[in-house]
């Protein structure tokens, strides 16, 4: 399914949520395509809001910013440059390995295909990328918990390390250039690599088909049901909107 | 308070946040960039720490137990770079 384009809070909120969801057998396996508006920076779970984030640049310029419920680092979400996904397995599913290195391969070849039928040459790189020439062109961060394994992750379609550089924090001025300079070096974007602009609609199929031949399944369209819709506005509004949650580490 | 961080190669970022005391740990907040299943066995982690000697073996030996014991997986970083990167910080306070 495709829950199109919310807050940073409600995107994390509704993850989480569809996690219940699929815990108690609410819901089937799930895909969910998402986008982010306003555009936002998520921290992993483990990182200081004020470390990594400069939350007065975000508050300037109206980009949100939250924390995940995954590890990992942290991210800019662009609203036009980027899509992210989720995917909810039950822990006993075929594709789940106990080991999460394993399963992070596995999950990710369906991300792997699908660029590749965009003619994209990508590969995954342990721990937990998918880069072309060496270079990221997509994260993903899983977590498990009440028996389902949740994977979320980026595709970047156009990247601007001038902005990305505006909200997140560099040790210092001095050395802001240098960090541009070496993002443009390790990562990578659709449009960087295909020498054109990948709508979103055209990079959702290529996923689908790319999950569906390398998982050998069949996926079908969904919506949310309303437990899912109504545990998303619940954790919002007691979760993710919160500063304890936030501002955790 | 002292500060220090480590990039695992091919791996994943440290932080350490550290208030000592002599060569013990009074207070720790370990962040980063790292993976560790459940995600909410850190704070525990960090408690399980305080009181420690700043000894980066002994301090190995700690996170490994505590891994073992809570059947946590930890991704990205060893036992031994929270050590390290403790040690360090404790190091950097002078």
């Amino acid at each position: 399914m495709d829950t199109g384009l919310h807050d940073a809070f409600y995107n994390m909120a509704l993850d989480e949520a569809i996690a219940v969801a699929r815990s108690r057998s609410l819901v089937p396996d799930t895909l969910r395509f998402f986008r982010w508006e306003p555009s936002a920076v998520s921290i992993g779970y483990f990182q200081g809001m004020d470390e990594e984030v400069d939350t007065n640049a975000c508050d300037k310029r109206g980009i949100g910013y939250v924390r995940r419920r995954t590890g990992g680092g942290a991210v800019y979400h662009d609203r036009d440059g980027e899509l992210t996904y989720s995917m909810f397995l039950i822990q006993s599913h075929r594709l789940v390995s106990a080991d999460f290195q394993e399963s992070y391969g596995t999950l990710c070849s369906g991300i792997v295909n699908g660029l590749r039928l965009l003619g994209v040459q990508a590969e995954f790189k342990p721990i937990n990328d998918i880069v072309v020439g060496g270079r990221k062109v997509s994260g993903n961060a899983q977590t498990r918990g009440l028996n389902v394994v949740h994977q979320h992750g980026t595709i970047l379609l156009k990247v601007d390390p001038m902005l990305m550089f505006a909200v997140l924090k560099v040790p210092n001025e001095k050395i802001r250039d240098k960090m541009i300079k070496s993002v443009e070096e390790r990562v990578t974007s659709l449009r960087a690599v295909l020498g054109r602009d990948v709508g979103f609609d055209e990079l959702k199929s290529a996923l689908l088909r790319g999950f569906e031949a390398s998982f050998g399944i069949r996926l079908a369209p969904g919506v949310l049901t309303e437990f899912e819709a109504q545990k998303a506005e619940e954790l919002k509004a007691e979760k993710y909107s919160r500063r304890e949650w936030n501002y955790r580490r | 308070m002292g500060k220090a961080q480590i990039k695992v190669e091919g791996g994943k970022l440290v932080k350490v946040q550290l208030e000592s005391e002599g060569d013990r740990i009074r207070e720790v907040r370990i962040t980063g960039d790292f993976f560790l299943h459940p995600e909410e066995m850190i704070d525990d982690l960090e408690k399980t720490l305080k009181g420690s000697k700043l000894d980066e073996d002994a301090l190995a030996d700690c996170v490994k137990a505590f891994i073992k014991k809570h059947e946590a997986v930890l991704l990205g970083v060893a036992p031994g770079d929270f050590a390290k990167c403790i040690v360090m910080a404790g190091e950097s306070s002078g």
